[in-house]
C-alpha cells in the first residue's frame, strides 16, 4: 500500500538548494537506501517525506494521497531519527505505548501491541528502565519499537545507525532489515555509509548537491556504476585518465600515455574521444594474468588487518592501488620493486572526461 | 600567599558582607523575643493588632504573588515557547521589551504604569474621557487585588518566568517535539506531553523567582498600591515608624518564607532528570476528550499563543513607557489641562521646590552607590565563584547565596541597618555608606550567578588543567587563563549588579538617612503629589536603563 512518490521536490535555504527537483518513487515493501556525502540533502529529504519540513515546490503522495498539506501527525508515518530521541522522562515501556496513548488506543489494545512488538523487535531492556540507563543499541531498538507502534506501514530512518559504536552498527543494520521484511513494511535508510547501504537494501538512490544523480540494485552500483561519481563513492576505485584510441569487436582500446594501453569491454564511447578510466582496487591483481597489463613500481605497502594494499607508480607517475586478501603463503613485492599489474577488460569501467575536471567531479561536496 | 589563606579571607569578607546581614534579621528576633513579644502580641493599648496587621499584609502579599505567578505562568510560558522555537522579524525587540522591566527602576515604571491608567494623561485622555481609565483602588475581580497594582507585578515579573522558560526551552533538543508528533500527537499534546514535563524545572524556578519578586517588590507597589498594604511595604512604614520589633518580626517571617520555597525547588531542580516524570492517570475516555480538544486548538486557534503574550507586553510595557514619554511633552511648560504654569515641569524643576537640584543630588548618590557597592560585590563575587566551582562545600554556598536574592529587600536593609546601626554594632550610620552596605549584599549572588553561567558555558577547567599540565601553578593558571575567559560573565554580572542598585527602593529606604536615591526620590514626588517632576525624573530613569540595557546587548553581541 504505501509506495511514495516524489515529483519535482525542491527545498531551497536562501541560496543553498538541499534538494533540487527530486524524482523518485518508493515502490511498496521495497528497502531503499538513500546516501551520498553530507550535507548533499538527505535529511532534507526524508523530513520533506516526514512533512517535518515543507517543500518549496513539487508534490508528494503517500499510497497515492497527495499529503503536501497533511501535518506531520496525521501521514501515518514511523521515524527513527540518528540522535535517537528516546522521550528522556519516560520509561522504555512509557517510551514505546507513546504513539497509541496520545491517538487514543484502548489501552488493552496497546498493551497487545506493545508486547508483540517489544517480542519481535527483541527489545532486551526491562520495560521500567529510562532510556539513559540501556547501551545505544537497545535504546535505538526501542526507538524502531516506537516508530513501529502505530501500525505505520512506512518507515523512514535517518541515519539510525549513525550514533552507535561500530560492531552494534554492522548487527542491528541486518536486525532492521530482517524487521521490515518480516512485517512487510516500506523503508527508507538515510546514510553516508555506503557499505551499510549495499549490505542492506533492495535498492540505494545515490545523491550529490541536492538531486539524485543514480539509483539501482547494490550489485549493480557496484559493478556498473552509470557515473564516475558513484564509482569513486561506492567502494573504491582507481581512475586514469586517456583517450580512444581504437574500438574492435573486442572493446575499445584506451591510451593511457606514455606508452599504457588498455582494454575495455566497454564500446560506448567514440574515436578519439577523452575518458576517464576506472577500476576497482580489488579486481587488480599482481602479475601477468590477463592482456591488460600495466608495469610500474611498487611504492608502499598498507596492511589493514585482512587485506594488504599495494600502491603501484605507474610510468606517467599515477599511482593505483591494488587490493588483495592476506595470504601468508604468497610473496608481497616490497616497496622499490618493479610490479606488473593486471585488471580483467570487463572490470574496466569508461566515463567521458568530465567538463569540470575530474578532481572535481569526483570531490564529496 | 598560600591558597588555603586566600580561601580564608574570601569566606570571612563573604560571610560578614552578603551572609550575616541576609540571616541577622532572624536571630535579632530571637534575641529580642521579649520586645518582639511585647510589641507584636501582647500590647497593652492595641492588644495584638500588630499581629493582626502582620497577617492581613501577609495574607494580600500572598493572593497578590500568587495570582501574578499564575498569569506569569499562563502567558510566558506560550511566549517562551515562541521565543525559543520560532524564528520572526523582530523577535530581538521583543525579547527587550519583556525584559525591560527588569532594567527600569521600579518605582520609575510603577509611575509610568500609574499614570497610564489612572490618569486623563494616560489611556483614559486617549479614549475621550475626562478622567483616568480605572480608579487606582479599583479591584480585579475573581483574584480581587487592585487592578494596577496586578498589572505592575506581572510587567515586573513576567520577564523572570519568560526569559527563565525560553532558556529551558532552547537547552531542549527539538527533535523529542518532532518525534512524538511522527507518533501522532497534536501540537498541544505534544506540548503537554514532552515540553512541559521537560521544562518543568525551568518553569519551576521562572515561577520561583517571579513569586520572590513580587512578594519583595517595594518601589512600585509603594507607588501604585493605593490604600493596600503589601509585607513589604508594611515592613518599610513600619521601620519609619520606629517600630522596630515588629517590623523586624515580618521582615524574619519573610526571610523564612524564602527559605521554605527555595529549598524545595533547589533539591527538586537538582534531583536530575527523572524527577520531573509527572505521570496523570486519567481515565480513557477523557483522555480521548482531552485529545481531540487538544487537536481542535492546535489546528483551529494555535495562533492564540503567539498573539495574547503580544497584547500582554504592549499593554503592560509598552504603553505606559510611551504614556510617560508623551505626558512629559505634554506637561512641559504648564499642566494642558488647567493651564498652570506651577503645573508643569519646568516650574516645578527650577522653581521654588527645586526638585532639579534634588535630582543632580540624587543622581550623584545613586550613582556612587551603584559603581562603589557592585565594585566591592564583583571583589568579592570572583573568588568566590571559583571557590563554588571547586570546593565540595561550593554547592552549598550557592544555595546560600539565592537567599539574598529572593528575601524581600525591605527585610534586607532592616537586617543590615539593625545590624551595622545604633542598636546592634553600631559600626555605620544611616546613610550612603549603609546604602552601599545593604546593595553589596544582593549585588554579590547577581554577579556570582553571571560568572557561574560564563564558566560553565566555557570549558575552562579543561584549558586551566592544560594550562597546569604546561606548568603553571594553579594561581598562575587562574590569572592567565581563567579571568580572561569568565570576563564576559564578570562584565554581564557587574551591569545587571549596577542596573539593580540603581533601581532599588525598598531596602534604601530603610538605611538611607538623608542620602536619597533616584528611585526613592520619584517615590517622594509622587507622595508631594509632584507629578511633573516625577514624571520628568521617570522619563530620565527610563533613558538611563535604555542606555544600560544598550550597553549590555553590543557586548553580548559580540
Ligand atoms: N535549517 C537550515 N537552514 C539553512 N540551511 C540548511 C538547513 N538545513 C539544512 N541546510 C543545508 O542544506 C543542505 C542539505 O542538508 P541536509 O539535508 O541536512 O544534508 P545531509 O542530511 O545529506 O547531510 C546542507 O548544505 C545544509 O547546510
Ligand atoms: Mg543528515
Amino acid at each position: 500500500m504505501p509506495e511514495v512518490k516524489l515529483v519535482n521536490v525542491t527545498k531551497r535555504y536562501g541560496r543553498i538548494i538541499a534538494n533540487d527537483h527530486i524524482n523518485l518513487t518508493i515502490k511498496d515493501k521495497e528497502y531503499i537506501s538513500v546516501i551520498g556525502p553530507s550535507g548533499c540533502g538527505k535529511t532534507t529529504l526524508i523530513k520533506c517525506i516526514a512533512g517535518i519540513i515543507e517543500p518549496d515546490e513539487g508534490e508528494i503522495y503517500i499510497g497515492g494521497r497527495l499529503v503536501n498539506n497533511v501535518p506531520i501527525e496525521d501521514r501515518g508515518i514511523g521515524y527513527v531519527f540518528q540522535n535517537i530521541a528516546l522521550f528522556p522522562h519516560m520509561t522504555v515501556w512509557g517510551n514505546i505505548t507513546y504513539g497509541p496513548r496520545v491517538r487514543g488506543f484502548p489501552p488493552e489494545e496497546t498493551e497487545a501491541i506493545a508486547r508483540e512488538m517489544i517480542e519481535m523487535i527483541k527489545v532486551t531492556a526491562r520495560v521500567d528502565a529510562y532510556p539513559d540507563e540501556l547501551s545505544g543499541g537497545t535504546q535505538q531498538k526501542t526507538a524502531v519499537a516506537r516508530a513501529l507502534m502505530t501500525r505505520s506501514r512506512l518507515l523512514l530512518l535517518d541515519e539510525p545507525l549513525g550514533a552507535l559504536d561500530l560492531k552494534v552498527r554492522a548487527a542491528l543494520r541486518y536486525e532492521l532489515r530482517r524487521i521490515v521484511k518480516d512485517l512487510g513494511l516500506t523503508a527508507l535508510h538515510v546514510t553516508h555509509d555506503q557499505e551499510e547501504a549495499m549490505s542492506i537494501s533492495d535498492r540505494v538512490v545515490v545523491m550529490r548537491r541536492g538531486r539524485i544523480i543514480e539509483s539501482g540494485r547494490p550489485i549493480e552500483l557496484y559493478m556498473r556504476p552509470k557515473k564516475l561519481f558513484t564509482a569513486n563513492f561506492v567502494g573504491e576505485a582507481n581512475f586514469l585518465v586517456g583517450e580512444v584510441k581504437l574500438i574492435t569487436g573486442e572493446g575499445s582500446i584506451i591510451d593511457l600515455g606514455d606508452g599504457m594501453k588498455i582494454l575495455s569491454r566497454d564500446r560506448s564511447r567514440e574515436m578519439g574521444e577523452r575518458v576517464v578510466v576506472a577500476f576497482r582496487p580489488e579486481f587488480a591483481s599482481l602479475g601477468r594474468t590477463c592482456e591488460n597489463a600495466l608495469a610500474g613500481k611498487m611504492t608502499s605497502i598498507i596492511y589493514s588487518g585482512d587485506l594488504v594494499r599495494l600502491h603501484v607508480e605507474l610510468p606517467n607517475g599515477d599511482v593505483i592501488v591494488v587490493k588483495r586478501s592476506l595470504r601468508l603463503y604468497e610473496p608481497i613485492p616490497r616497496a622499490g620493486d618493479e610490479v606488473t599489474v593486471s585488471v580483467p577488460p570487463e572490470n574496466i569501467l569508461v566515463y567521458p572526461y568530465p567538463e569540470r575536471g575530474l578532481h572535481r567531479e569526483l570531490s564529496l561536496e | 600567599m598560600s591558597s588555603r589563606l586566600v580561601v580564608s579571607c574570601t569566606l570571612v569578607t563573604f560571610i560578614i558582607f552578603v551572609m550575616l546581614p541576609t540571616f541577622y534579621l532572624i536571630s535579632y528576633v530571637f534575641l529580642r523575643w521579649d520586645e518582639v513579644w511585647y510589641e507584636v502580641f501582647a500590647n497593652p493599648i492595641i492588644g495584638d493588632e500588630n499581629w493582626r496587621q502582620i497577617i492581613k499584609a501577609l495574607i494580600f502579599s500572598f493572593r497578590l504573588s500568587l495570582s501574578t505567578v499564575a498569569f506569569d505562568l499562563i502567558f510566558g510560558v506560550p511566549l517562551a515557547y515562541v521565543l525559543a522555537r520560532k524564528r520572526f522579524p523582530g523577535k530581538g525587540l521583543l525579547e527587550d521589551l519583556v525584559t525591560l522591566p527588569l532594567v527600569i527602576p521600579t518605582s520609575g515604571f510603577g509611575f509610568a504604569t500609574l499614570v497610564t491608567w489612572t490618569t486623563v494623561a494616560g489611556l483614559g485622555g486617549l479614549l475621550g474621557m475626562r478622567s483616568g481609565l480605572i480608579s487606582l483602588n479599583a479591584v480585579a475581580p475573581f483574584i480581587n487585588v487592585p487592578f494596577i497594582l496586578f498589572i505592575v507585578h506581572v510587567a515586573l515579573t513576567f520577564p523572570y518566568v519568560v526569559r527563565t522558560v525560553e532558556t529551558k526551552i532552547q537547552s531542549i533538543d527539538m527533535t523529542y517535539e518532532i518525534a512524538s508528533r511522527t507518533l501522532g500527537a497534536y501540537s498541544l499534546t505534544t506540548f503537554r506531553n514532552i515540553l512541559f514535563p521537560l521544562a518543568l524545572p525551568g518553569i519551576f524556578s521562572g515561577a520561583v523567582l517571579a513569586f520572590a519578586r513580587s512578594l519583595g517588590e517595594t518601589g512600585a507597589t509603594m507607588i501604585v498600591s493605593g490604600v493596600s498594604t503589601t509585607a513589604s511595604i508594611a515592613i518599610v512604614r513600619w521601620a519609619s515608624e520606629f517600630k522596630i520589633p515588629t517590623a523586624a518580626f515580618m521582615g524574619s517571617l519573610l526571610v523564612f518564607i524564602a527559605w521554605v520555597i527555595i529549598l524545595p525547588a533547589e533539591i527538586y531542580v537538582s534531583r536530575g532528570r527523572r524527577a520531573h516524570s509527572l505521570s496523570f492517570s486519567v481515565p480513557m475516555n477523557l483522555t480521548r476528550r482531552i485529545i481531540r480538544f487538544e487537536r481542535f486548538l492546535s489546528r483551529k486557534l494555535f495562533f492564540i499563543k503567539d498573539i495574547v503574550p503580544l497584547v500582554i507586553v504592549a499593554v503592560a510595557v509598552v504603553i505606559p513607557i510611551a504614556v510617560v514619554l508623551n505626558s512629559v511633552i505634554l506637561y512641559w511648560s504648564a499642566d494642558p489641562y488647567t493651564g498652570k504654569i506651577e503645573g508643569g515641569v519646568v516650574h516645578q524643576l527650577f522653581g521654588p521646590s527645586n526638585y532639579f537640584s534634588h535630582l543632580l543630588k540624587a543622581t550623584l548618590t545613586s550613582i556612587i552607590v551603584a559603581l562603589v557597592s557592585t565594585y566591592i560585590a564583583t571583589c568579592i563575587a570572583i573568588p568566590i565563584s571559583f571557590i563554588i566551582e571547586r570546593r565540595w562545600y561550593g554547592r552549598i554556598i550557592r544555595t546560600m547565596l539565592k537567599v539574598p536574592l529572593i528575601i524581600p529587600t525591605s527585610s534586607l536593609g532592616l537586617s543590615v541597618l539593625l545590624l551595622w546601626g545604633s542598636s546592634g554594632l553600631n559600626l555605620v550610620s544611616s546613610g550612603i555608606w549603609m546604602i552601599i552596605l545593604t546593595h553589596i549584599v544582593f549585588s554579590v549572588p547577581v554577579v556570582v550567578e553571571s560568572i557561574i553561567a560564563s564558566y560553565e558555558g566555557s570549558g575552562i577547567q579543561m584549558y586551566e588543567e592544560s594550562a597546569r599540565t604546561l606548568g603553571a601553578t594553579a594561581y598562575n593558571a587562574i590569572e592567565a587563563v581563567s579571568l580572561p575567559l569568565i570576563k564576559g560573565g564578570v562584565f554581564t554580572g557587574f551591569i545587571l549588579s549596577f542596573t539593580r542598585s540603581l533601581g532599588e527602593t525598598g531596602a534604601t529606604f530603610i538605611v538611607m538617612g538623608r542620602d536619597l536615591t533616584i528611585p526613592v526620590l520619584v517615590v517622594n514626588m509622587v507622595e508631594a503629589l509632584a507629578i511633573p517632576a516625577a514624571l520628568f525624573t521617570s522619563t530620565y530613569l527610563i533613558a538611563l536603563s535604555l542606555v544600560m540595557l544598550a550597553i549590555v546587548r553590543v557586548f553580548t553581541q559580540r
